[in-house]
């Protein structure tokens, strides 16, 4: 098949799963319905697919590292590794309910669960570093940030109320009504964007959908 | 039974008025009418990102972020797509000027096509040699990727990091731990709950639709820039059906919501 038609090719099936997914929200009608169920199963699989493609890069990419022995790196590849087969043969051998084998479970539950959310946790030393330099007013917009940013702090921090017991119900006032047009107008600017992304890749106009590349 | 389902009757008649509109401003673009959309300062600021690598020797760090890790998710995987879109640029501009891309991500349903990018940028500048499938890092999660992101950070403080798609925590940590290694920063996001950090933290920020107008800002494609147009259209009707139902929402009537939910 010629790279011209390969390319037509990919853009008409884009083309027709998006006609059917769109069609399918808006019309009760059962083939359709049926149709657009099956698309979405065939998703699931094709993703599947694609994660099966990922652990392969994963597995190459780390495999090479080992390899050549690569300063500083390839000692944390070998973990990896080794912690990718031990995962994948305990998952294996309880096949159709992998957590109900006690090393998987633990493995899961214990070093990956608490790492993920000890990590969670720093967040907030982060926050109030990059809150720090973002608050400071150089210019009018950053004095009113920072005001605004001050009473939604002592809403949320206890001293707040201790200190005057309207100052939570400003702070409220800005968490719960000020800042929900912004936001608001942020959904739908970026929906309009997205049915505009959209028509383009429906169109096959949107290039980088493809892998191809936009250029200046 | 109605054929078009109860309660989304006016939606897609609002989806067809704006496909249309779409498709009308494509083709006055297309026959020669002028569409020009503002520059986006990010996206004007790729180019110098890479410049700076270029110079200080130094990487650059580009991740799509955790977009709750597939592509197939209908909030975050446009995102995701979007961000992939720009990474090619990203990469062409690398690949140009000899510089070292590392894409991060733990979606990895996305890894082909991240792959096929990334490539296809090499190979139109000529030097498919210089790809290397190892600059590709995927991670099994969210917090993985963002702790392997950071020690990278440290150990290799890159020159530029670029942050286009859907963010979630990560993007504070990465945008602060970026910053504080002084590299220059660019993102974007539709997350509207992350915006307000990569602002605080990044150098370049693009919000909302801007991070799926880039690539049209990139191209300067005439068929993509009528459809900003047309998205800029529809925006002044929603903003004028904001005003009337503000207005009429006084008299009491609920005529407009009815007719938003026919």
């Amino acid at each position: 098949m010629s790279e011209v038609l390969r390319k037509e090719v990919v853009y008409l099936i884009t083309a027709i799963v998006v006609i059917t997914m769109i069609a399918d929200y808006f019309f009760g009608i059962k083939q359709l319905n049926d149709a657009a169920s099956m698309v979405r199963t065939w998703a699931v699989v094709i993703s599947a697919m694609a994660l099966a493609l990922g652990a392969v890069n994963l597995m190459r990419a780390h495999g090479n590292i080992v390899r050549k022995r690569v300063p500083g790196r390839w000692i944390y590849s070998g973990v990896l590794i080794f912690i990718f087969a031990l995962t994948t043969l305990l998952g294996l051998l309880n096949i159709n309910n992998p957590s109900t084998n006690p090393l998987y479970k633990w493995l899961f539950d214990y070093p990956y669960t608490s790492l993920g959310q000890t990590l969670y946790a720093i967040t907030g030393f982060y926050i109030a570093s990059a809150a720090y330099r973002a608050f400071r007013a150089r210019n009018i917009d950053a004095a009113l940030l920072l005001l605004a940013g001050i009473f939604v702090l002592l809403k949320n921090a206890p001293i707040g109320e201790v200190i005057w017991v309207q100052l939570p119900v400003i702070g409220g006032w800005f968490n719960d009504i000020g800042q929900v047009p912004a936001m608001r107008t942020f959904l739908i600017t970026a929906a309009f964007g997205l049915l505009a992304y959209g028509f383009r890749t429906l169109l096959g106009k949107e290039r980088g959908f493809y892998g191809e590349v936009a250029t200046a | 039974m109605a054929i078009i389902i109860t309660g989304r009757v006016t939606a897609f008649i609002f989806l067809l008025a704006c496909l249309a509109l779409f498709y009308i401003f494509m083709s006055l673009s297309k026959k020669g009418g002028k569409v020009s959309i503002r520059t986006f300062p990010a996206v004007a600021a790729i180019p110098e990102a890479v410049g700076r690598a270029a110079e200080m020797g130094k990487p650059i760090y580009y991740s799509t972020g955790y977009a709750m890790e597939t592509i197939s998710n209908p909030d975050q995987g446009p995102q995701t797509l979007a961000g992939i879109s720009i990474l090619g640029y990203v990469t062409k501009l690398a690949a140009r000027s000899g510089v070292k891309i590392h894409y991060f991500t733990p979606i990895a349903d996305s890894l082909p096509l991240v792959e096929e990018t990334m490539r296809n940028a090499y190979l139109e500048e000529g030097k498919p040699e210089d790809f290397d499938p190892t600059s590709i890092h995927f991670f099994s999660g969210q917090s993985p990727m963002l702790t392997a992101t950071l020690g990278f950070m440290q150990r290799e403080r890159p020159a530029a990091n670029i942050f286009m798609g859907g963010f979630y925590y990560e993007a504070v940590v990465m945008g602060e731990a970026g910053n504080t290694i002084g590299a220059m920063q660019i993102s974007g996001t539709a997350n509207t709950h992350q915006m307000p950090f990569f602002i605080a933290t990044c150098d370049y920020a693009m919000i909302s639709e801007e991070l799926y107008a880039a690539s049209a800002a990139i191209a300067q494609n005439p068929d993509i820039l009528g459809t900003i147009k047309g998205e800029d259209i529809m925006k002044l009707v929603i903003l004028a059906l904001i005003g009337i139902g503000f207005i009429i929402s006084f008299t009491g009537t609920t005529f407009l919501i009815d007719l938003l939910r026919m």
